[in-house]
């Protein structure tokens, strides 16, 4: 009886022991298997499946033979990562400091101005954006189709059928069924070679007008310039708009100031002072050249898309993002400071340059405001013509230095010089312009509320409920033709 | 001893053949791994070891192209030497902490040397320099004083020893390191 319970007892505890025996060989398999594994991926290279022919657009073709890249570029498309200035979400910046609605007031940027996301949506966020209008016909609306230039591979193949300078000279919607594929490979490889390539001819007839060869370039410098196809100053030059980078006379902002005035350029007439001005675009790269990494030979790739390795396989990593989201893989390649210590070093630097950033634009509005009050008084064309040549100059560099959203890190004691000189010449006009108050007889002036973007948008008089149902109308009917048009093409290749 | 304990573990009546069968495949299997994992090079000196996972390549190049290369191998540094017990236990644990990492391919992309790791290194450089340094008294620089914020250690002086400033996994791929025995290119 005694015996029979401890066989029975003894028969309970083998099962046990049976079973967890199963579960511990197999764990045992799986661990003998990724053993296996990692020992042999170090040796696998990968081989291309596809033939990429010259000017192919889709992304996702190349992704086949490339798989490890197209991946991490498809990440391009979070948008959850926020850092204290910026992130890679849309952000409303015009909400978020209603001042600039006052600043562009005469300009489509006091419309509709967002923080960007990332390349992913390149071609999404300039067909939704206000600052393009809501064109329901291929002649129609404000902008030309140079607009695409940055947002496509699509572009340098458009380029190639029609040609340049025919490209750049129709409206924004004439090219809308062909600009499909957003920012990706071809716009900086070689489908052949994989090298990286210049597609965007700006660039390229830019250093020839500085008197330089592109094609005499170090890889390591090629690895910012094929970022500095887009990420530069530029504008639209004469009735062809044709994309121009106004590096003549050089590339820091007194020396495109110098170009842009030597025959009297302005972007626009400002709706409150009439100053003839001028609009900064994104001058990263410039800006980035005048920093200490540039300096010591970093180039944009180093950060925004370092070197990773996987299994043993060392390439690029093409989630092109800000570093601040990935500290380990960019700055602590060469820092051996702790994350925390890292962030913090940028974060100075962009707080410090954010006070002056506060003080110039606060000042701007208050000049374009007087401005606009000594005109409503009778002030006259001579009697404006110089404070409104240092409102110019101001917001210019104002404008320069912050409309990259990175400059403030990439070169600090630059912006910080810029903003200290934009202050200058904006408090230098608001004097004159006190004289001329004093002059007209104007006892004070009312400035504004525009404690909020609808405030700001309604007293530089635009409409805004207009502009958003009309966008609508274009995102329902013809969006839809477009990109049905592009498929269309694309099935066919 | 052993036939003992064998006894009180092994089963009873139907229970043996089920038994020996699963301890047979959990033993098989067992010395599989030990085969392939190349596990009886982890109690040697040779620095090819520690590039047996290719996470180690740029410390493995770096090193190669140093002058220490010349005097030491990695464990002359990397772990300590005052006495077998210490040495082994360290390296058990070290290694263990680096294969559980790298299974779970949970390893960052830029290395950094951990709080116990860099009091091992601060000995070890006074164990082979100590007579260089006994006049400016920088023999009585610790790990300990340095990881309180009191003092320096070696190489926060002299930073390029013997690894470099550039410290990224992929920072030295194109350099010259073993692979694994079993699977390097037959000619």
């Amino acid at each position: 009886m005694e015996q029979n319970q401890n066989i029975k007892k003894k028969g309970w505890v083998n099962w046990i022991l049976f079973f967890a025996t199963i579960i511990i060989v197999f764990l045992l398999g799986m661990l003998a298997n990724s053993v296996t594994q990692r020992r042999t991926e170090a040796r696998l290279v990968n081989t291309p499946k596809v033939q990429i022919k010259d000017y192919e657009p889709r992304n996702k073709i190349w992704g086949e033979n490339y798989p490890r890249e197209y991946q991490s570029y498809l990440l391009t498309a979070d948008t959850g990562f926020r850092s204290m200035f910026n992130g890679s979400g849309l952000t409303d910046m015009l909400e978020l400091n209603p001042k600039m609605v006052i600043l562009w007031a005469g300009y489509a940027f006091s419309k509709d101005y967002n923080q960007p996301r990332g390349h992913y949506y390149a071609v999404n966020d300039v067909r939704m954006t206000l600052r393009t209008g809501s064109p329901l016909k291929p002649d129609e609306g404000p902008q030309p189709s140079t607009c695409w230039a940055c947002k496509s591979p699509d572009v340098p193949r458009m380029m190639n059928e029609v040609g340049i300078s025919d490209f750049y000279k129709a409206k924004w919607a004439f090219y809308g069924p062909e600009i499909h594929n957003p920012i990706g490979c071809a716009d900086c490889h070689d489908p052949k070679t994989m090298k990286l390539r210049i597609s965007r001819p700006a660039l390229i007839e830019a250093f020839q007008a500085m008197g330089k060869d592109i094609n005499k370039v170090s890889h390591n410098e090629m690895r910012s310039l094929v970022c500095a196809q887009c990420h530069v100053e530029y504008y639209f030059k004469g009735d062809g708009k044709y994309l121009t980078f106004p590096w003549e006379k050089g590339t820091t902002v007194e020396k495109i100031e110098e170009y842009y005035d030597s025959y009297q350029f302005k972007d626009w007439e400002h709706a409150l002072s009439k100053a003839p001005m001028l609009k900064a675009q994104h001058p990263d790269y410039e800006l980035f050249t005048m920093g200490i990494h540039a300096e010591r030979g970093v180039s944009c790739a180093d950060c925004h898309m370092p070197y990773i390795s996987e299994g043993g396989q060392k390439y690029t990593n093409h989630h092109i993002q800000s570093p601040l989201n990935n500290i380990n893989a960019s700055c602590q390649v060469c820092h051996r400071e702790s994350e925390q210590t890292l962030v913090k070093n940028v974060y100075d630097r962009q707080i410090k340059n954010a006070e002056l950033r506060e003080k110039a634009e606060q000042l701007l509005v208050k000049a374009h405001v007087e401005a606009k009050a000594a005109w409503d008084a009778g002030a006259t064309e001579t009697d404006m013509k110089d404070i409104l040549q240092l409102i110019r100059q101001a917001q210019w560099r104002w404008d320069f230095a912050v409309a990259g959203h990175g400059s403030s890190f990439h070169a600090p004691v630059e912006v910080a010089r810029i903003l200290g000189n934009s202050i200058e010449r904006v408090q230098e006009a608001r004097v004159m312009l006190a004289k001329l108050h004093a002059k007209l007889g104007i006892k004070e002036v009312k400035y504004p509320d525009i404690s909020t973007k609808d405030k700001a948008q309604a007293y530089i008089g635009l409409d805004m409920k207009k502009l958003k149902e009309e966008k609508e109308v274009f995102v329902k009917t013809v969006l839809p033709e477009w990109d049905k048009k592009a498929e269309e093409r694309e099935s066919k290749w | 001893m052993i036939k003992r304990v064998f006894q009180i573990i092994r089963p009873e009546g139907k229970w043996k053949i089920a038994a020996s069968v699963i301890g047979g495949a959990f033993l098989g299997i067992a010395i599989y791994l030990f085969i392939v994992s190349n596990a009886s090079s982890y109690l040697s000196d040779d620095p090819a070891t520690c590039v047996n996972c290719h996470l180690m390549s740029p410390q493995y190049s770096t090193w190669y192209h140093s002058s220490h290369r010349e005097v030491t191998n990695c464990n002359d540094c990397h772990v300590p030497h005052n006495n077998v017990i210490n040495k082994y236990f360290f390296k058990a644990k070290d290694g263990l902490r680096h294969a559980t990492v790298f299974t779970l391919r949970n390893e960052p992309q830029v290395i950094f040397i951990k709080s116990a790791g860099i009091k091992v290194v601060q000995e070890n450089c006074k164990r082979c320099h100590e007579k260089l340094n006994e006049n400016t008294e920088l023999k009585n620089l610790t790990g300990e004083k340095y990881l309180r914020g009191e003092d320096k250690v070696c190489w926060s002086c002299h930073r390029e020893v013997p690894h470099g400033r550039v410290n990224s996994l992929s920072s030295t791929v194109h350099t010259f390191a073993p692979l694994p025995e079993d699977i390097k290119l037959k000619k």
